[in-house]
């Protein structure tokens, strides 16, 4: 691909980024304002549970949200305060929801983060192996544990995992101590049961996409004639197979994030105690502390936007074959 | 095969199905005068989707038994489908027929409570006051209580029946909402292409850009938990893949011959569209059906595991919530939900495949 040709790509691709974060947020504004009692309403029965004089915080909420308003001012203003990083007050934590994020987004993070290396690292060595050695026990057997790691709800195996270790065994601790730091070994530690809870339906996924690709790739001439020229197989394998293979499988990867990974964050915080945004998020819920669900929301959404939009661009690297127009 | 139904007869089938549409209409209705429901609302919709699979989807499979015996023998290779499909079969059955036979789910009896399920035992520390010791009593199983009772006395079993009634509620209906969305607009997206095109493609984008489980959660938060709005949100927001592979399927089929010779005798977009682009990209539809059933349960059951669950129902995420909390005391309580939970997902999962294996032109050879 030529040069222009790629920043072209780049910057169409970002324009287009802009637009569905448009999308996205004009759409929560809508749920927010169809809702059938107004979330504003919740919160300002929540806010002046909280304080003195409720006229005041009524005051207050009106002037800061500009519900008196019409309906295309409260758009601007929403679109307005988002941009501007303005997200809103949580009363149920008695912060800005910019300093909560703040806060907590490095729990979501850590863990999203391992247990994207642990399941993508299994994943594909197994995925690989039983495609090499199809047909035979080994194969079938990873096949049959692959539907069983997809077909497993992640929070159930979640408690069993803290049922057997952490009750049973007394191995682990059976809640998050937030107290650690974030790099220490013991903080490894405990992120043991979540990274496991989180990562083996996603490892399963994995598992599969490879063995998939890889029997394509086996199947193409150019491993034939890398064999007849009498390559060793681990090259042929490594080289050649694998390279081809592992393409498609990292774009599944980033773009299983909405589906998969959000879901499964969120539960994995809300069985094992950890402070991240799903843990945030499912707080929030009780206390109907909308700014705050609505915030991690979108975050969610602005996540899966760029790493969607990463993958399309670093695409264009890995892959020349591969023409944009 | 369309050709060789009498059209007088095809008539009659859609005049009777109106006609028991109508009859349950009614009923609502009158339960709405009356004030009192006979059914939940959710069981109206539920009844219509049994309605609908019968009519237009055993009855067909019935009438063109051969074409059924043909996909039958590629389905039957597939041991671990028919073992799915056996699974599937027996919870629809239990699902429908088993909360006549078991105790009442919500029936609190404090007298039972904690009771282990048939072959364990449970030894608990009770504080007695008059000595103020901690007393170790054991509780041990009844053939009553097969699978045990929770902390308030209820029967696990029966729990268990009517959560299974619940998730296959939600997984039949909030799918089909989801694909008939997927499916009409993939359709109408590929078909009349141009701006319309589109549009309807940037809006899946959009759609598909929110994570769907924080999505489900941001709009029950709003809404409220309540069955049928659980149903009716996952079903408008989980319609997006299905209507990308429609698309992409339509978008071949529109060039094919029998749809230009169609438009070419002037037939209306509309009858186009429904006469002769659905009924082809039906099969690869099925299959996805199938498996997005699963991701339809398990979203339910992560809902009500989060508190976002129908607070009227006892659904397997509900059972399992309230199983967390005394993992120490009663580990059946949050075991066995999760056990059915799996294997009903396990069961779609492997079905699903053995359907993909069966209708995939491409694993023919």
């Amino acid at each position: 691909m030529r040069r222009g040709e790629l920043q072209g790509y780049v910057l169409k691709r970002l324009l287009y980024a802009v637009l569905i974060t448009f999308g996205v947020v004009t759409i929560t504004f809508i749920l927010l304002r169809l809702g059938p009692t107004s979330p504003a309403d919740k919160y300002l029965a929540n806010m002046s549970a909280r304080t003195q004089d409720p006229a005041q915080v009524a005051a207050a909420i009106e002037s800061r949200y500009g519900l008196d308003r019409p309906l295309w001012q409260q758009y601007g203003s929403y679109v307005a305060n988002l941009f501007r990083g303005n997200w809103g007050w949580s009363f149920s934590t008695s912060m800005p929801v910019m300093s909560l994020i703040k806060q907590h987004w490095i729990y979501s993070f850590q863990l999203i983060l391992l247990s994207l290396i642990f399941s993508a690292l299994l994943g594909i060595l197994i995925g690989l192996y039983s495609a090499v050695r199809q047909y035979t026990k080994l194969d079938y057997l990873a096949t049959f544990f692959s539907f069983i790691g997809i077909s497993v709800p992640n929070f159930w195996l979640g408690i069993m995992l803290i049922l057997l270790f952490s009750v049973q065994l007394g191995w682990f601790k059976t809640y998050y101590d937030t107290g650690l730091p974030i790099l220490s070994l013991a903080n490894l530690k405990a992120l043991v049961l979540p990274v496991i809870t989180l990562g083996t339906g996603m490892m399963a996924g994995y598992t599969r996409y490879t063995r998939a690709a890889v029997l394509d790739n086996l199947r193409m001439d150019f491993v034939k004639t890398a064999r007849a020229k009498g390559l060793p197989e681990s090259l042929v394998i490594g080289k050649h197979v694998l390279r081809n293979a592992i393409l498609p499988v990292i774009t599944i990867i980033m773009f299983d994030l909405s589906s998969v990974v959000f879901g499964g964050v969120y539960l994995t915080e809300v069985i094992f105690g950890i402070p991240g945004l799903g843990r945030i998020s499912f707080n929030a819920i009780f206390a109907s502390d909308y700014p705050v669900v609505t915030t991690i929301t979108l975050i969610g959404s602005l996540v899966v936007l760029l790493t969607n939009l990463a993958t399309d661009i670093v695409y264009t690297w890995f892959d020349p074959r591969i023409r944009y127009d | 095969m369309q050709g060789n139904t009498p059209r007088s007869f095809k008539g009659l089938r859609n005049i009777l199905f109106a006609a028991l549409l109508l009859v349950l209409l009614i009923v609502y209705l009158t339960g709405i005068f009356l004030v009192k429901q006979i059914l939940a609302p959710v069981n109206y919709l539920y009844l219509f989707v049994i309605l609908l699979i019968l009519f237009y989807g055993i009855y067909p499979l019935y009438k063109h038994w051969r074409l059924t015996r043909y996909y039958w023998d590629r389905v039957k290779k597939h041991r671990l489908a028919l073992v799915g499909l056996v699974f599937i079969v027996l919870l629809v059955i239990v699902a429908i027929f088993g909360p006549l036979f078991t105790a009442d789910p919500t029936e609190v009896n404090f007298k039972e409570k904690n009771v282990p399920p048939v072959g364990f035992s449970n030894q608990q520390s009770v504080y007695n006051i008059a000595t103020d010791k901690f007393v170790t009593t054991e509780i041990k199983w009844t053939w009553q209580h097969p699978l045990g009772t929770d902390d308030k006395g209820r029967d696990m079993l029966a729990m268990l029946v009517s959560g299974a009634r619940v998730s296959l509620q939600v997984g039949l209906l909030a799918t089909l909402i989801a694909i008939i969305i997927g499916t009409i607009m993939g359709v109408t997206s590929a078909y009349l292409g141009g701006w319309m095109d589109n549009a309807l493609m940037r809006f899946t984008d959009i759609m598909m850009t929110f994570p769907f489980f924080l999505l489900l959660v941001f709009i029950i938060f709003i809404f409220g938990p309540s069955l049928a709005f659980i149903i009716l949100a996952i079903g408008l927001t989980g319609w997006t893949g299905t209507a990308r592979l429609v698309r992409s399927d339509a978008l071949s089929l529109r060039t094919r011959e029998f749809v230009t010779a169609a438009k070419a005798l002037g037939v209306s977009d509309g009858r186009i569209v429904f006469r002769h682009l659905i009924p082809n990209v039906l099969s690869p539809v099925i299959v996805i059906t199938t498996l997005s059933i699963p991701g339809v349960i398990l979203a339910e059951a992560s809902l009500s595991f989060i508190g976002l669950g129908d607070p009227t129902v006892t659904s397997w995420g509900v059972i399992l919530q309230a199983g967390q909390q005394n993992l120490e005391t009663t580990w059946w309580v949050a075991v066995e939900p999760g056990i059915l939970l799996f294997l009903t997902v396990l069961a779609f999962n492997f079905l699903g495949d053995g359907l993909r294996d069966a209708f995939d032109p491409r694993s023919q050879s």
